[in-house]
């Protein structure tokens, strides 16, 4: 048997690179969550064991199915719980007993609700009983009460509404199963962005925000941390926490819960305007993490980022061929107070006035060029193209809708070649904004995995952009003081 | 002073807030200003105070059961000579006795009265998930109204400090508008960094705030300082 005594907390890479998974509460009936897991499990790019569990039955989804967790041969890494809280309890002592004698599982996901999260002392209890054996051992504990975990890499999935999804840059982490979920499932069909780790932290009797997001930090497939969150527990840390990673990887948080007035107990001014949200507000300024106003801007910050390299500088140059949403894009852009707009040099104006329509609008107002409708798909690679290599330029907006007569195919080829004829350290931001929407999804699309970042409104592209642009400067100045 | 030690001894007492002359000269061991002030028992050093001191002059009441002293009537501004101030100290005390019936009384604050400057307000408190927290904003009674304010946590650098003084609304009227000329906003940061040490380095401070603030060309000055103790 293995003394407990010199406990050591295991690693999250434990729980993430699972080898092998044991699905507690496995059914065979199609519908049920019990089934649904076994099924995402399955369906994802992963050659490890799944092991379902469930006393009555001998196979599931064509899987052997095993009655408990001691009968699991070989080595077991991941337990999934969808059982009810009472036999939580009573199954984690058998996980108990079996790292005592194999020193296996590294952890487990706790789907199951019933725990602290109504507040009762009752459900307190369960949560306590069930943590004491498994934090005595270093066993880690994702949840109670959430949708558990998906590693696009590894290939480890425990949740019932996450279908194998497009690999890339982003990691999530929330507080919300259902929020996270609807992110993932917005951007699937446009391929909005890729995904590497999904994690729903649920009532954090164990594994935390902060700890989450340090070692998302350093995992190599995460270059942008989306993080939703209600409230958490160890502020302070979270945030020193964050000021590090924020430094090499971009955190967008959503917060919820904003409360205008604190208690009306306090004495002073101080207390009076501090409010809980006013104080998360600075500490997230402090820390680099760009926090999201809306959903949209949310959603699509992130997108942009796990594409698109940060603005050195804040200048921002707006491109279209469409006035009414090119100047609702310039009055959001100025409105966040975080961005100017751009100086295009004399050479620039000079030049795109040649092969412009005569009545084109180059740099008026300031920063801004509206093509017209008078141009080919063609003529967008080379106007981008001057745009993007003039020194007063930090990032583009490009806002168009796409009329019938353009090649999709076209348009994206001249757009990308303009965009990829500069060197990876050369390049700037580039959004597009369409504002047909999801209908002009195939086009959307061709540009997504190309690399560019599209949108649907012009002032969500303007905080998208302004978002990047304040980053940017947060970082640099952390780097002037040798932070 | 051992301002530790002070600080728990005015807990021991059971009161759970600094006297404004105490609050003075806690902080003033961390390098935050006040303009000039005596503390005075009666009218006739009240007089010689402002004499020493300087018309015109402020009297402010200074009593362990009174933290708001404007609502107690116990604040009279703009003093400008030993008649007016023998009328104003004694129609304050009575106001105060009125409103606060049994008002244990310590005494009186005679200050210098300062010239115009921009109100800003400088505070922190301790937060339960953030620990200590500083603020800074628009100060007078706009901090209420507008909540013009924004947050850091403490302890920060000087960097950090000119960043939050710049999310702020007020920040455009201290970098000078119109005829007026800019404030020292390197003296506020340091304010700023200052009231973060406090936190700091006293835990028994639970809230504080400088309110107003008066912002110079040349300097910063805290004119009133209330500082509540975790009771």
């Amino acid at each position: 048997m293995r003394v407990a005594s010199q406990v050591t907390k295991g690693s999250l890479s434990g729980v993430f690179n699972a080898r092998s998974i044991a699905i507690v509460g496995a059914s065979p009936r199609p519908g049920r969550l019990g089934n649904q897991i076994v099924r995402n499990a399955k369906a994802m790019d992963f050659d490890g064991q799944i092991y379902p569990v469930n006393p009555t039955q001998t196979t599931i989804e064509g899987l052997k199915c095993y009655k408990n967790i001691l009968d699991i041969p070989g080595r077991l890494d991941l337990v999934v719980l969808i059982v009810g809280a009472d036999e939580c309890v009573h199954i984690v002592r058998e996980i108990a007993r079996r790292w005592d004698e194999k020193g296996d599982v590294a952890g487990i996901v706790v789907v199951s609700a019933g725990f602290s999260e109504g507040g009762s002392a009752k459900g307190l209890a369960k949560e306590k009983a069930m943590l004491e054996p498994l934090q005595a051992r270093g066993i880690r504990v994702i949840g109670p009460n959430c949708l558990g975990i998906a590693d696009q890499y590894s290939g480890v999935n425990t949740t019932f509404d996450l279908p194998p999804y497009l690999k890339g840059g982003v990691s999530v982490v929330s507080q919300s199963g259902a929020f996270a979920a609807s992110f993932l499932m917005w951007a699937k069909d446009l391929e909005l962005f890729g995904l590497s780790k999904f994690l729903t932290v649920g009532n954090m009797a164990d594994v935390d925000m902060d700890e989450v997001v340090e070692f998302l930090g350093e995992d190599e497939n995460t270059k942008v941390i989306a993080v939703y969150m209600e409230g958490i527990r160890q502020g302070r840390r979270f945030i020193e926490v964050a000021s590090k990673v924020s430094q090499t990887k971009p955190i967008v948080v959503f917060k919820s819960g904003r409360t205008a007035f604190g208690s009306g107990a306090v004495r002073s001014h101080t207390g009076a305007v501090a409010g809980n949200d006013k104080i998360y507000d600075g500490a997230f300024r402090q820390a680099g993490i760009i926090r999201a106003a809306t959903v949209a801007e949310f959603y699509h910050t992130i997108c942009a980022l796990s594409k698109q390299p940060l603005p050195r500088g804040k200048r921002i140059c707006v491109l279209t061929g469409i006035g009414g949403p090119g100047t609702i894009c310039i009055d959001a852009l100025l409105a966040t107070g975080v961005v100017e707009m751009a100086c295009l040099s004399d050479h620039t104006k000079t030049h795109l006035k040649e092969i412009l329509a005569h009545t084109a609008a180059v740099d008026e107002p300031q920063g801004y060029v509206d093509m017209t409708a008078s141009v080919t798909e063609e003529l967008h690679e080379e106007v981008i193209k001057t745009v993007l290599a003039d020194e007063g330029v930090d990032g583009l907006i490009y806002l168009i809708t796409p009329p019938a007569f353009f090649s999709d195919e076209k348009l994206v080829e001249h757009i990308l070649k303009a965009y990829n004829s500069f060197s990876k350290e050369k390049r700037k931001p580039l959004l597009n904004v369409f504002t047909f929407g999801s209908h002009v999804a195939e086009l959307r699309r061709l540009f997504e995995r190309g690399g560019i970042p599209t949108l649907e409104f012009p002032d969500v592209a303007a905080s998208v952009m302004a978002n990047m642009v304040w980053h940017s400067e947060w970082r640099k100045s952390r780097l002037d003081y040798g932070l | 002073m051992d301002y530790k030690k002070f600080v728990k001894n005015v807990l021991k007492t059971g009161r759970s807030h600094l006297l404004e002359p105490e609050a003075y000269h806690v902080c003033g061991e961390f390098g935050i200003a006040c303009p000039q002030f005596r503390l005075v028992a009666n009218v006739e050093e009240g007089i010689n105070a402002a004499k020493s001191i300087g018309f015109p002059v402020v009297i402010k009441v200074v009593s362990s059961q009174i933290i708001h002293k404007t609502d107690a009537g116990g604040v009279v501004t703009g003093i400008q000579s030993g008649e007016q101030f023998k009328n104003a100290y004694e129609t304050m005390l009575k106001n105060v006795r009125n409103k606060v019936p049994g008002a244990e009384i310590n005494g009186v604050i005679v200050q210098k009265s300062m010239p115009q400057g921009v109100e800003v307000a400088v505070g922190g408190l301790r937060d339960s998930q953030f620990g200590p927290v500083v603020m800074f904003g628009a100060g007078g009674i706009l901090i209420e109204v507008l909540q013009d304010v924004s947050f850091r946590l403490a302890q920060l650098d000087r960097e950090e400090a000119l960043r939050q003084i710049k999310e702020t609304k007020i920040y455009k009227i201290l970098q000078g508008v119109r005829q007026n000329q800019p404030c020292d906003i390197e003296a506020l940061a340091d304010l700023i960094i200052h009231t973060g040490k406090l936190l700091e380095e006293i835990p028994e401070i639970y809230e504080l705030d400088f309110n107003p603030v008066l912002a110079y060309p040349d300097q910063c000055l805290a004119v009133d300082a209330r500082v509540i103790l975790v009771s």
